[in-house]
């Protein structure tokens, strides 16, 4: 009877940790019919990934911006048109080369009901400019200092004059935390807790699970539009569309372009698509000896890829063709470039000709991340088409970003940049002598001299200039080939009003209900 | 008894730390999480001051023997994705993936304990043929596949049940399904084979000789003995199932440790890796020695030295 004993235990065992596990599980909170019952204003998010924190300092993913923009204010913000408003700040001025003086806004609270002042903004600046270890200090560590002027005014003095600080304090980084709260209670008890001045305040984060916000009554701006804003991270794509049309979403990101039918067919459903801050590109090397050192090779390439081929074929059409990675709504930009392609496969050829390779054509090794493996096979058929021989080097993504930073890639790689500060500085400074050297190694004295000018010149209308001048030189000397500036596919359902940004955030606040 | 289990104790320890240096070296040779740390633009000054933050110059021995020194306190290091403490981190996945395990443990049980029995019963006939041929096609099919499919018709056309996430009772229905039904085909054919045993076995030949109605034989006589190898059998399974259900978890976006663990490899969070690796080990190899502790017990005939 031992036996039987073992086995009958075994069974109630199992049993009892079904119970129990069933019981143990949190419940749910009412996110199922959230979509389908406006008047509960509950608005749920969709995104493949989670966020990484709740500290904006130490943070540099667009998907965890997203969510803390409705958390955390900056002093200024941009708009849709990527336009500086006030946020925090009411207004602000230049008081000389290296000093900006901000004037902030009054009667604005945090969440747990402290008064926010200038010693905030001091605190949280020189916290994210001094900190090496934090992942946004390099976007901050020019600012020297934050002065306390009075309790609604401060002045930001950077090292040396710096054309980008607004835009820098427009971005994730400047996200301004609570002082007092974090000084009293410390920084791992404020990630547990967070608390910031935006429409939305912290309630539960479940990792890998959902992030969900309550609306803040006390908001500066007056009710915010939903009671309660849910963002959950669905990695696989298939899942966050069967939500979408399962009606528990209201919005997901990241749609495969192989599903947009599918979505548009459905009743109440729909796709909304904007362009976002990143281009897909190939970047030639120039170093002495290399094949694509030669400019005719380097057009060549550029001639044989149709790029609005691949924008309809594999973009599923999401994708604007562009010669310039300076897109329209960041500061530099040349419209005369954008929205242009050169695609000529026949003098592609007489070009290799012309560069010697009669017969045979010239090997190239082409590296690219796995995330953009589809588009590399058919950029080197192409290529391959009109007499390049592509030897393909796919990557998983942490050995491309390593092989990336170590700059160990042959003569071609690809990859999609984005431009967090909306500024040709971000595009551009890669093409300076220095930050070149081993990636590209393109050296254009004329352009190192624009560069460097525009790195430091406060003239905006003369800086301007500077940038469409390099750009033009660029679509000539072809560091770089352009593929197409990519578009974030999102599916809505018919419970709200959604307008995707440039900039990938979800303000909750610009997000309406439909009825 | 005892001595075993002291024993199988004290051989746990070179297992984790062998387990431990292969995880370390792997991390470390795969590529540089500082890469994927920073922003595209970073300077090399940069990434020069955040690999030495890390502590991610020193050489490698001094990195493990530090590792090590920490990790037997307790502290598996800091993840740089969430910039908190990782053992901890790993450890609040468990209740979840423990969660899954169980209730797809459920589902393999159910389906699997009558499907067996009848294949065996009804051995080499129609009914049996059947049988085998299902095991075969749920052992086949891919998890996340079927994880799909069963989203499109119990969640998006019939509206049954919840597509993804973690919560009630219902959103465990299907993960835990799709995971159970591969885990049955296996253990239809070993309840299949166990049964076959024991219905050749002279006592039911007795039973059956005795005049004794067919099911209660194979209910009472067989059925009961046929099950012991195939508890210790779910045992083993069931600590696969801790570790090893990264995809059904991914698809069905459920906040275990197996979707911890994809997303730590993804962005090279050597923190995370090392210490849910270690913890999976951990549970594996205790769960062992208790498998063999129960087999131990139920068969007198295996001695304990």
């Amino acid at each position: 009877m031992n036996r039987h004993k073992w086995f009958t235990s075994g069974i109630t065992l199992l049993i009892t940790a079904i119970i129990l596990a069933g019981c143990g599980a949190p419940s749910t909170d009412g996110s199922k019919d959230s979509a389908t019952s406006t008047s509960s204003k509950v608005l749920t998010i969709a995104n493949a990934t989670d966020i990484e924190s709740f500290d904006p300092h130490n943070n540099n993913n667009t998907a965890s911006e997203a969510v803390l923009v409705n958390v955390f204010d900056y002093l200024l913000k941009n708009d849709s048109q990527q336009k500086k408003v006030p946020g925090l700040a009411t207004s602000w001025e230049k008081v000389n080369d290296t000093t900006w003086r901000f004037h902030l806004r009054e009667g604005v609270t945090f969440h747990n009901g402290d008064p926010f002042t200038a010693e905030d903004v001091k605190y949280t600046i020189e916290r994210v400019a001094k900190d090496n270890t934090l992942k946004q200090n390099s976007y901050f560590k020019n600012i020297k200092e934050v002065k306390v002027v009075d309790e609604h005014t401060a002045d930001i003095i950077t090292d040396g004059p710096d054309p980008l600080l607004l835009n820098r304090l427009s971005k994730m980084g400047a996200g301004i935390l609570p002082s007092k709260y974090i000084e009293k209670n410390g920084i791992e008890a404020f990630l547990k807790n967070p608390i910031g001045t935006g429409p939305y305040k912290f309630s539960q984060w479940i990792k890998d699970d959902r992030v969900v916000l309550d609306k803040n009554d006390k908001y500066y701006e007056g009710q915010p539009k939903w009671d309660q804003v849910v963002f959950r991270s669905i990695p696989e794509a298939s899942t966050r569309v069967s939500e979408l049309l399962a009606g528990s979403i209201d919005i997901a990101s990241g749609i495969p372009s192989t599903d947009i039918e599918r979505i548009q067919g459905e009743d109440g459903k729909k796709i909304v698509k904007a362009p976002i801050q990143r281009v897909l590109q190939l970047i030639l090397r120039q170093s002495q000896g290399s094949v694509t050192a030669d400019p005719k090779v380097r057009e060549a390439i550029d001639l044989a890829i149709d790029k609005k081929g691949i924008v309809d074929s594999i973009a599923g059409g999401a994708g604007i063709v562009t010669r310039t990675s300076v897109t329209p709504g960041n500061f530099g930009a040349d419209p005369s470039l954008y929205e242009k392609t050169l695609y000529d496969p026949a003098k592609a050829k007489e070009l290799l000709k012309q560069a010697g390779y009669a017969g045979e054509g010239p090997t190239l090794t082409l590296s690219v991340s796995s995330i953009y493996k589809e588009y590399a096979e058919v950029v080197a058929a192409m290529l391959d088409k009109e007499g390049f021989k592509i030897k393909l080097d796919v990557l998983e993504p942490s050995a491309f970003s390593e092989r990336y930073s170590s700059k160990s890639f042959k003569e071609m790689f690809m990859i999609g940049i984005g431009n967090s500060l909306f500024d040709a500085s971000n595009n551009y400074n890669r093409y300076l002598l220095e930050e070149a050297k081993g990636e590209t190694d393109y050296n254009n004295p004329k352009v190192e001299k624009l560069l460097q000018h525009a790195l430091t010149n406060l003239d905006t209308a003369s800086r301007e200039k500077e940038y469409q001048q390099v750009q033009q030189i660029l679509a000539e000397d072809r560091p770089a080939v352009y593929l197409f500036q990519m578009e974030g596919i999102y599916g809505t359902g018919n419970g709200v009003n959604f307008q995707p940004r440039s900039d990938e955030m979800f303000y909750a606040e610009d997000i309406t209900p439909a009825k | 008894m005892r001595a075993y289990i002291a024993k199988s104790l004290l051989q746990v320890i070179p297992v984790l730390l062998i387990v431990s240096l292969i995880v370390f070296i792997l991390v470390r040779v795969t590529g540089d999480p500082v890469a994927l740390m920073l922003p595209e633009t970073a300077t090399a000054e940069d990434r020069a001051v955040l690999t030495q933050a890390l502590g991610l110059d020193q050489p490698l021995y001094t990195q493990y023997i530090k590792f090590i020194g920490s990790a037997l306190q307790g502290d598996f290091g800091t993840s740089f994705r969430y910039g908190e403490s990782a053992l901890p981190l790993v450890l609040e996945r468990l209740p979840a993936s423990f969660e899954l395990a169980v209730a797809a443990m459920f589902f393999a049980v159910i389906i699997a304990v009558p499907l067996g029995v009848i294949s065996a019963v009804k051995r080499n006939t129609f009914t049996d043929l059947i049988i085998s041929s299902l095991s075969v096609v749920g052992k086949a099919m891919p998890n996340f596949w079927m994880g799909i499919m069963l989203i499109l018709l119990f969640s998006v056309m019939l509206g049954m049940l919840p597509v993804s996430g973690r919560g009630g009772m219902e959103h465990l229905i299907l993960p835990a399904f799709t995971l159970g039904v591969g885990l049955s085909a296996q253990m239809t054919r070993l309840i299949r084979s166990s049964m076959l045993d024991i219905l050749n076995q002279d006592y039911i030949r007795t039973a059956r000789s005795k005049g004794i109605f067919e099911i209660v034989v194979i209910g009472k006589h067989a059925f009961r003995n046929g099950l012991i190898p195939v508890v210790t059998i779910m045992s083993l399974q069931f600590t696969s199932l801790i570790g090893g259900t990264l995809i059904t978890e991914t698809v069905f976006a459920w906040p275990g440790l197996g979707q911890l663990l994809v997303v730590a490899v993804n962005t090279h969070d050597m923190a995370i890796v090392q210490a849910a690796v270690f913890v999976i080990a951990f549970i594996v190899v205790i769960s062992n020695i208790l498998t063999d502790v129960v087999y131990r017990l139920l068969d007198p005939r295996i001695k304990y030295n």
